[in-house]
């Protein structure tokens, strides 16, 4: 059972990020995943200062409030002070991850706060804490928080495809139809930090952003349809999950390292594959 | 002048304290051919875009059919530079002409048969049907212009900004745009164009905006489109400018004399 839980929950961790990561990628803009796993930090402190407990869900609201300050932080700072993005995700999220860290250090001496937790994530240990769901049927209570975002989150870009979509592809023309940029922006930030915020406790802040970037790549080379790699990428996520846990199995390593190593594995050879190929439409038609 | 189509009033556009556009004035007639000339980087963009709103004017406003830009939007296209888009998105020529139809039905409402024929018709226009399931990034420089012009085609809209429509297309391509922008003006449409060649101006536009961050000129191509009023713009002697005034001045344009 114990391999069931962590596989389907590396999967769910998986279908979020390439659902998300995809959008990221076509974005430019997908180290805003590392951004905001470090920048939670500061919202979990006044999390637990405030309702003075460690359990999920205070953490898991001042974390994704967190998450999303640190993006408008960085929409702030791209914007208004005309930096480039990449250098605003910078200065940003160290910000936040410094001040976390100060008020953690100096404060929340006791606060059940793991830095190496942070960076590595528990997928081993997702078993620990099991809540049932009918009768004899039980699920870690981390797999059903993700199984539940993961509802949400497809749910919410079926909704708003079209928005997305146009928004990603041409945001100059959206603005010239009326069309609010910003309120597509942080819809898709809301997303992100959700997912970044809900995966990291379990897989840690690395896989999460090999999730983000890795299968949206993969799928990238193999499709020229934006929906077509919207499934690419969620399959590749489920399939590097499952090879990276018995790889793990197999070499007795961290989960979390071995997946994060499939996909760079799988993404190498996608790369050789097509790059001799003439073209995308050769590989996958229609 | 009746009503102005658009009008621009002090209008200036700082990127960080660096001048795209400073206080420009002008008004632009309905129904006409108008070019946009200037060097590079002498704000053309930035002034389509800040008519769009895509950019915010410093200060200054711009209005559309004497009216906030919001309250006509339905009726305006623009399409912006090709460089400034990512060809290599894995998207369709028909997903990007059906961008034209989004903001008509809503971002929440499928499609209906109509706009399926719209898009449909807009790529016939451009001699663009046969590739409407190619991935975009399969497309040469002229087949993008093409494709960014069908969609605007399919926003069936009156007033056309384009972005150097004509910039990297072959002298085919060009003909062919250029039929159908005389199409869309026998329509009552009317087209602002951002167009860099010297020698073609006279012939295609029926009023000129020149301007080098600041505003040179405006006015008929008649009255505009002299030696002066050209080195004015570019700045220097370009050869291009004296070759052309000397046409000007020896075989008397045809056009000199509407
Ligand atoms: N996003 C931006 N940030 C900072 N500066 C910009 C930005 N966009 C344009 N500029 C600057 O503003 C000036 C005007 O640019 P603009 O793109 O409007 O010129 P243009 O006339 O369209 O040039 P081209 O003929 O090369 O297309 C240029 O000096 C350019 O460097
Ligand atoms: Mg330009």
């Amino acid at each position: 059972m114990n391999d069931f839980y962590i596989i389907l929950t590396a999967c769910l961790v998986a279908i979020n990020c390439a659902i998300m990561g995809s959008f990221l990628v076509m974005r430019k803009m997908v180290m805003i995943g590392d951004a905001i796993s470090h920048a939670v930090l500061p919202g979990i402190f006044f999390a637990y200062i405030i309702s003075g407990s460690t359990s999920s869900l205070p953490i898991l609201i001042g974390a994704a409030s967190s998450g999303i300050l640190a993006t408008i932080i960085i929409e702030w700072f791209t914007q208004k002070a005309r930096l480039q993005s990449d250098a605003s995700i910078g200065v940003s999220y160290t910000l936040l991850f410094a001040i976390g860290i100060i008020l953690i250090s100096k404060f929340g001496a006791n606060a059940d706060i793991d830095q190496q937790c942070v960076l590595y994530g528990e997928l081993e240990y997702v078993s620990l804490w099991l809540e049932p769901i009918i009768g004899d049927f039980y699920l870690p209570r981390q797999t059903l928080i993700l199984g539940v975002v993961c509802i949400i989150i497809v749910l919410a870009v079926t909704w708003g495809y079209k928005g997305l979509f146009i928004t990603t592809f041409d945001p100059n023309f959206s603005i010239s139809t009326g069309i609010a940029i910003g309120f597509w922006h942080y819809f898709l930030m809301s997303g992100v930090s959700l997912t970044t915020v809900v995966s990291f406790e379990s897989v840690g802040a690395i896989l999460v952003i090999a999730f983000l970037s890795g299968p949206p790549a993969i799928a990238y080379l193999l499709t020229g349809n934006f929906k077509k790699m919207l499934v690419l990428a969620c399959a590749f996520g489920i399939l590097c999950s499952i090879v990276g846990y018995y790889l793990a199995k197999l070499l007795d390593v961290s989960v979390a390292g071995a997946i994060s190593a499939v996909i760079g594995a799988i993404f190498t050879i996608v790369f050789v594959i097509t790059s001799s190929q003439k073209s995308k439409i050769d590989v996958i038609s229609d | 002048m009746a009503i102005p189509i658009i009008e621009a009033h002090n209008l200036t556009v700082l990127y960080g304290r660096k001048p795209a556009i400073w206080n420009i004035d002008f008004k632009l007639p309905e129904g006409q051919v108008i070019g946009i000339m200037g060097p590079n980087g002498s704000g053309k963009s930035t002034l389509l875009k800040s008519i769009m709103g895509v950019v915010t004017p410093t200060t200054g406003y711009t209005k559309v059919y004497d009216q906030e830009l919001n309250q006509v939007r339905h009726k305006v296209s623009y399409v912006p530079q090709r460089q400034e888009i990512d060809w290599d998105f894995p998207a369709s020529v028909w997903d990007i002409v059906s961008m034209g139809r989004f903001h008509v039905r809503g971002l929440f409402k499928r499609l209906t048969s109509e706009d399926n024929d719209i898009i449909q018709e807009s790529l016939e226009k451009v001699n663009m049907l046969g590739f409407a399931k190619r991935q975009i990034s399969q497309l040469s420089g002229g087949q993008q212009q093409r494709v960014f012009l069908a969609r605007a085609i399919a926003q069936q809209g009156e007033l056309f900004l384009m972005d150097e429509p004509f910039a990297g297309v072959d002298i085919a391509t060009e003909e062919m745009i250029v039929d159908l922008l005389k199409e869309m003006k026998g329509q009552g449409k009317t087209l602002v164009i951002v167009h860099h060649d010297l020698h073609t101006a006279q012939s295609y536009f029926d009023h000129l905006v020149l301007m080098n961050t600041r505003l040179v000129a405006c006015g008929k191509t008649s009255d505009v489109f002299t030696d002066q009023i050209l080195t004015d713009t570019y700045g220097g002697k370009l050869t291009t400018i004296s070759k052309i005034s000397q046409e000007l001045e020896n075989k008397e344009f045809p056009i000199r004399h509407q």
